[in-house]
């Protein structure tokens, strides 16, 4: 989970495949023998098998069983109970809720935050250039915040109470936010924790939809502008198909970020989120962690990988499309 | 029975150890044991919740002192926080590196009684064990046996400010009537001055409160029959406590109503509020706090309320009797060592030493002493009309899926009528207790 979790360690989107190397890659892998490659991939691949295959083979298996507290203590086996666990998880319509109000968020701030960052990605190519530094420079700031920082800042921030933000927004004259609960209305308090992510999301995403941006050749803007495009048309009909295979990269990864959205609710609503704060990894994590139910924990953790790859396999196809016409 | 001649037994043989030790320790409980337990070198590693660090280190550290001058063994003290203790301890018991002693909440214990994470104790070892107090040592029992031993307990008091009250004219309220009707007048004589002023301070998601509402009203939140639990908060007693929770939040408290009791007496120092339900030690907490909340041996600052704050016990509301017990670890190489530290920490004299830090000890006997502590009177009244959460193995997964705190929120917010939200409640509270 937390391998998905932190944008910064994710590695770079790689900017659009240079065609040249291909060729010699190719030639490269006829003369040598297989072994090589295998070779050297290896240190990854036992990482690999360490670090996610064992543990999803563990979680799995554990999906099939019904494993108490007591299991976990005495390190007996716990019994087999087939497919009981997905009929609990799928017949429950608090789960549907959760995947409802999962897939609305990652939606919503997957939007949200290419919009944006393509909005600052346009913007730093307009500016001069210390003005440029000056905004990669805020937002690797952001991008440096360990998400449970920032969550804990922005709590305070909308507190209630303590909160910097009632106090600021009552401030304005004939405004009374005194005690205003932000997380009382559900829809309040969602756009908080949008905020939140979409803020710590964009230095990504304007960054290297910035490095993309700068593969447009300047002649075709001219180009265009010669032939009396409006700066709009530019955008839609050669900036934004120039970007698209970056586009599609960066969806993908921010889906697949917020699509696992823990921290921030988790924080925000101190470790105890309401039910109408749960997200599939808060829920899975309250079930298996919370009340010790590790097997239905596990169930929906499952169920969680396996609608992640359904909508995966639309942008994985997507990929392969752009490959081929590239 | 039993239990009166292990202590006959215990005190007899204090009397043997402390002349075979020529010690000056003159609170007992010694026992000739202490010579087979033999712990030097060995190191006992303790569990306790934060409040030991910040409130009563001292007893700590006398009873490690007169562990280790007994037993020759050191004891490391960890100090763990409320909000991720449980998830924590699960991990670590799961493996072999285990902490020897461990603190939990008396809501907490049943389940990991049930699920063999304790070892089982000689109950008549322990000092004032045959008074103890039962929503303490109740969580401890299984079978007969014992599996854990009661550490302190709290009680809820109203906690006012003296200037208010003298100011509107009132005196701290002895029947809910007069509850409200302080309420109002000081509501009237304040709210002008301050739209964040709250006559009485009751975050919503405070289901301690709540329910000691719905007990008050002679409602219970569930009930055992045969061996089947049935939710009963929409019952009409307990509708009518939570309507009359509900009808206090509504009009008489200002704040964030998704909130929970845990920054309360921080709220309370702001000075903006004039009564609220708490703990004993909140008392003291709303007063004064550290410079550097995450340093215990920091200076202790005035809040704005200094030298204003009384409390009583709240009228015609039963207190919750919540508290901690202390087990040993069934996975400890070191149990005997493990029960002979929880016997220092737990007898009279560590538990008089608690006394003065206004938490309630853990023996009947000793609870009129700690009613004629200062500042200790309206906490120890309180715990003589108590409540208790349903005894049943599954209780601590109620609590962790905080079912009452969103049927809570629920009824605050709006969102639903008191009889839906307690409806869905007692629904959530059979699934999970059955289950």
């Amino acid at each position: 989970m937390h391998a998905v979790d932190s944008p910064a360690t994710a590695p770079p989107a790689p900017i659009a495949p240079s065609t040249p190397d291909k060729p010699t890659a190719r030639v490269r892998r006829r003369r040598r023998p297989q072994w090589t490659p295998l070779f050297l991939a290896l240190p990854t691949l036992v990482l690999l098998a360490g670090l996610l295959a064992y543990p999803l083979g563990r979680m799995l298996v554990l999906s099939f069983q019904d494993m108490q507290l007591r299991h976990l203590f005495s390190g007996a086996t716990p019994p087999w109970v087939g497919f009981d666990n997905f009929t609990q998880v799928l017949t429950d319509g608090v789960f549907w809720g959760v995947v409802r109000r999962t897939a609305i968020f990652t939606v919503v701030s997957v939007a949200i935050s290419i919009v944006l960052g393509l909005g600052v990605a346009l913007l730093m190519q307009r500016v001069s250039n210390g003005v440029r530094v000056a905004m990669v420079i805020a937002m690797m700031f952001v991008w440096a915040i360990p998400q449970l920082v920032s969550a804990q800042i922005f709590k305070w921030m909308v507190d209630a109470d303590f909160g910097v933000l009632n106090y600021a927004i009552d401030q304005i004259p004939g405004v009374d936010f005194t005690n205003h609960s932000w997380f009382a209305d559900p829809t309040q308090g969602w756009i908080v924790i949008t905020t939140l992510v979409v803020w710590a999301g964009i230095p990504f995403l304007a960054i290297t939809l910035h490095a993309g941006l700068t593969q447009v050749p300047q002649d075709l803007r001219e180009a265009a502008l010669v032939d009396g495009a409006s700066p709009w048309q530019t955008l839609r009909t050669i900036i934004l198909p120039i970007l698209r295979p970056l586009i599609v990269i960066v969806t993908t990864l921010s889906v697949i970020w917020n699509f696992g959205l823990f921290t921030q609710v988790w924080v925000v609503r101190d470790s105890k989120p309401e039910q109408e704060y749960q997200t599939l990894a808060t829920y899975a994590f309250t079930q298996a962690f919370g009340r010790n139910e590790y097997s239905l924990g596990s169930a929906i953790s499952v169920i969680t990988v396996i609608l992640m790859l359904g909508v995966m396999a639309f942008y994985v196809r997507q990929m392969f499309q752009i490959g081929d016409v590239d | 029975m039993r239990h009166r001649i292990a202590i006959a037994a215990a005190l007899a043989a204090t009397l043997l150890g402390a002349a075979a030790c020529g010690g000056s320790d003159d609170s007992g409980a010694n026992d000739t044991s202490a010579q087979a337990l033999d712990g030097k070198g060995k190191t006992i590693k303790v569990w306790l919740m934060v409040d030991a660090q910040s409130s009563w280190k001292e007893v700590v550290e006398d009873a490690n002192a007169r562990f280790t001058a007994a037993t020759g063994a050191n004891v490391t003290v960890e100090y763990q926080q409320w909000a991720n203790h449980l998830t924590k301890l699960d991990a670590t018991l799961a493996g072999s590196d285990v902490p020897d002693v461990v603190e939990l909440g008396n809501t907490e214990m049943p389940k990991y009684v049930f699920s063999g994470a304790f070892a089982e104790l000689d109950k008549g070892r322990f000092e004032n064990s045959a008074n103890w107090l039962q929503g303490l040592a109740g969580p401890c029992e299984l079978d007969a046996k014992t599996y854990c031993v009661p550490y302190y307990a709290g009680a809820r008091v109203l906690i006012y400010r003296t200037d208010l009250f003298d100011a509107a004219g009132i005196k701290a309220p002895t029947s809910y009537a007069e509850l409200t009707a302080a309420a109002d007048a000081l509501k009237a004589k304040n709210a002008a001055g301050s739209n964040k002023f709250a006559a009485f301070y009751m975050p919503g998601a405070y289901w301690y409160a709540a329910m000691s509402w719905v007990y008050a009203e002679g409602g219970q939140i569930a009930k055992k029959d045969g061996d089947k639990w049935t939710g009963t908060l929409a019952d009409p007693q307990a509708l009518a406590g939570l309507q009359k929770w509900a009808d206090l939040v509504k009009g008489y408290s200002s704040g964030d109503v998704t909130k929970d009791e845990s920054d309360q007496a921080a709220i309370f120092a702001q000075g903006q509020s004039a009564m609220f339900y708490g703990n004993g030690w909140e008392v003291g907490a709303a007063q004064e706090q550290r410079k550097d909340p995450n340093d215990p041996n920091s200076e202790l600052v005035a809040t704005k309320v200094k030298g204003k704050v009384a409390a009583a016990p709240m009228p015609g509301i039963p207190s919750f009797l919540g508290g901690s017990n202390l087990g040993v670890a069934a996975k400890s190489q070191n149990q005997p060592l493990a029960a002979e530290w929880i016997k220092y920490f737990t007898d009279t004299k560590a538990q008089e030493a608690l006394l003065a830090k206004a938490v309630l000890p853990n023996a009947t006997n000793l609870l009129d002493k700690a009613a004629t502590v200062k500042g200790n009177e309206a906490t120890a009244l309180a715990a003589k009309s108590s409540w208790f959460v349903p005894m049943a193995e599954k209780w601590a997964d109620v609590e962790k899926a905080a079912v009452l705190q969103q049927m809570l929120r629920d009824i605050v917010t709006g969102k639903k009528s008191v009889a839906d939200a307690a409806a869905w409640a007692d629904g959530e509270i059979e699934k999970t207790l059955n289950g």
